[in-house]
């Protein structure tokens, strides 16, 4: 039957192929969507961890974390409570660098450990010595983007700062932005005495979900944010890529069955003379419609391995031709990759089903003779 | 006459494709072994009446009995096909995609035989025919005759009691056409299977036991040794 199934593919190159690519484009696009999608899932996850805390506190029932208000005087109160070991305050600021508008800069207490945490991979953090004001940290990622390197300069809310050093932090969020002193960047946005966010890290023995309820019901209208579904519930706009995505992937799979479904339906038309000899000399209803999903299906892995290599290569390389990897890291997981794969192989499956059923309806004799 | 031929019972048989009469009220028996030419002109209802007997096919009306057992209430009717039946037709209806010996094992794929006996068998069949030196080639490789004669050993794979041939050698030249029927009639002798062949061929009539001819659908004459010796059962047209 194998053989079968290979020899007719390989009959009608030219079909097999464009049919094959077709599946192979659907399973890419469905590959390159869920790496985006981890992706953002990755990315939402930083904002849980900022600066390597195990929590960070936001304002509630904001439509995005980054839209975050709080008092900065909540810093001192939350250091103080039993369950916190250090507490940093983080004013998030958005669309702040007109070359990169995704790029996110942090104001952050010099002192506070999100500044200490930053790994300098050249020149000098003079922020912690108390220097800053004009100097600017910037992360590997975004340094790499402008090509920039300390003694640099940086255009931040219209107003140049110097490149102090460039750092590595491991979270995305960080090494795609920079760091500025906290009142510097205050003042640059006109929000004395405020932040977004307070970046928590807890005492040796708090465990995070507890201290999370406790945090919500010691300073009432926060959101805790220690994990990365809380993270992506907590943006809107994460949820409703998600749910795009989700939608895109099922279209993908329509589409896909129906081109399936087509080709196969116009190979039993030409192939009516040899099914119906199949029939003829013995091959029941059911092994003659086991060869045409086996095609279907034969067809579908072909286009679905072509269509995981397009997904990796291409998402990478589309990502880097739209300038947009400050805003998005695709991310490939097995997981990801298996289900483009399912997906082509059920593309098959439900684009054979409906030919195979017509051919188990076929009468011998009217498939011999052609009509 | 060899017992292991399959005997065929046609009763009161009548089958309409829209307003036209195929076939009508045709009954006729072939005994085991026996070998049947069926002639008539065209339209006549021969090839209709030879898919009925395999099972390609309904009767409108009537029964056709293969061993006494309607073919269509068996198991499946492509089983009993597999079992019994084997098929020669005019166009040779091989699978351009697959070589002669793959071409051959077709029918013994489902037939729970192990790929290697599968080929084996396949191949022997191939040198029965005279072609087991072909049997790397593909359809579009071979002549007409050739051609024939790789359906003829994909009809005999399973190795059916019952071989029925429709206008085999129809689209052959003379010389062929006498190679191709030597190979069926001395496989039949061989093997012993009933075979019933239906043909324009004026060669076929003194190889086979009986010849029926039908006309518009009916059975006109019906000679040789399933009636009484020296007399014909002949229909008034």
């Amino acid at each position: 039957m194998l053989s079968m199934i290979i020899a007719n593919l390989r009959r009608r190159p030219t079909r097999t192929v464009f049919t094959a690519a077709g599946i192979a484009v659907g399973v890419a696009t469905i590959v390159a969507l869920l790496s985006f999608t981890q992706g953002l899932r990755n990315t939402a996850a930083g904002i849980a961890h900022l600066g390597g805390s195990e929590l960070s506190v936001f304002q509630a029932n904001v439509s995005d974390p980054t839209a975050s208000v709080l008092p900065l005087s909540l810093v001192s109160q939350m250091q103080s409570k039993p369950y916190v070991a250090s507490a940093t305050p983080l004013l998030l600021m958005i669309e702040s660098i007109k070359s990169e508008p995704g790029a996110v800069v942090f104001g952050a207490d010099p002192r506070g450990f999100f500044t200490r945490r930053l790994v300098l991979i050249s020149g000098k953090n003079e922020q912690q010595a108390g220097s800053g004001g004009r100097g600017i940290l910037v992360g590997e990622r975004l340094a790499s983007h402008l090509h920039l390197a300390p003694g640099g300069a940086l255009v931040v809310h219209g107003r140049a700062f110097r490149v102090e050093g460039v750092y590595h932090s491991g979270i995305f969020y960080e090494d795609s932005g920079a760091v500025l002193p906290l009142a510097v960047a205050q003042a640059l946005t006109g929000r004395g005495g405020e932040t977004t966010s307070v970046a928590i890290d807890l005492a040796s023995n708090a465990r995070a979900s507890t201290a999370g309820k406790a945090i919500e019901r010691d300073f009432p209208g926060t959101q805790v944010i220690s994990t990365t579904e809380q993270a992506l519930r907590a943006g809107a706009n994460a949820t409703l890529i998600s749910k795009a995505i989700l939608v895109i992937v099922v279209i993908a799979l329509i589409i896909g069955a129906i081109g399936v479904t087509n080709t196969m339906a116009l190979a039993i038309i030409e192939r009516q003379s040899e099914l119906g000899l199949l029939s003829t000399v013995g091959w029941s209803p059911v092994r003659v419609a086991s060869l045409i999903l086996g095609e279907g299906i034969a067809v579908s892995v072909l286009g679905a391995a072509a269509g995981l290599l397009l997904g990796v290569v291409g998402g990478d390389l589309l990502v880097r031709a739209l300038g947009v990897s400050t805003y998005i890291s695709p991310s490939f997981t097995a997981w990801g990759l298996g289900r483009g794969l399912l997906v082509g192989v059920a593309i098959g499956v439900l684009g054979g089903i409906y030919p195979a059923w017509r051919v188990t309806r076929m009468q011998p004799l009217k498939a011999l003779s052609g009509t | 006459m060899n017992d292991s031929g399959a005997e065929v019972d046609v009763e009161h048989v009548q089958k309409r494709f829209g307003k036209v009469s195929a076939l009508r009220d045709v009954t006729l028996q072939v005994s085991s072994g026996e070998a049947v030419g069926i002639t008539g002109r065209s339209g006549s209802g021969k090839s209709t009446l030879l898919a009925l007997i395999g099972g390609l096919d309904r009767a409108d009306q009537g029964k056709v009995l293969i061993d006494g057992q309607p073919i269509w209430r068996r198991r499946h009717p492509a089983h009993a096909r597999r079992e019994i039946v084997g098929f020669v037709f005019q166009r040779h209806l091989l699978l351009e995609s697959l070589s002669a010996l793959v071409n051959v094992e077709v029918p013994l794929l489902g037939s729970g035989m192990r790929h290697g006996d599968r080929r084996r068998r396949a191949l022997s069949l191939l040198d029965e025919v005279g072609l087991a030196h072909r049997s790397a080639h593909l359809p579009s490789q071979l002549s007409g005759g050739e051609r024939q004669r790789v359906a003829v050993a994909r009809a005999i794979a399973n190795e059916p009691r019952l071989l029925l041939a429709d206008e085999p050698t129809g689209a052959l030249d003379s010389a062929t056409s006498e190679r191709v029927l030597d190979l069926l009639f001395g496989l039949r002798d061989r093997l012993g299977m009933t075979m019933i062949v239906v043909s324009y061929d004026a060669a076929l009539g003194p190889r086979t036991d009986r010849t029926i001819t039908l006309i518009d659908g009916e059975v006109v004459q019906d000679t040789g040794p399933a009636h009484t010796v020296g007399s014909e059962n002949v229909k008034p047209c």
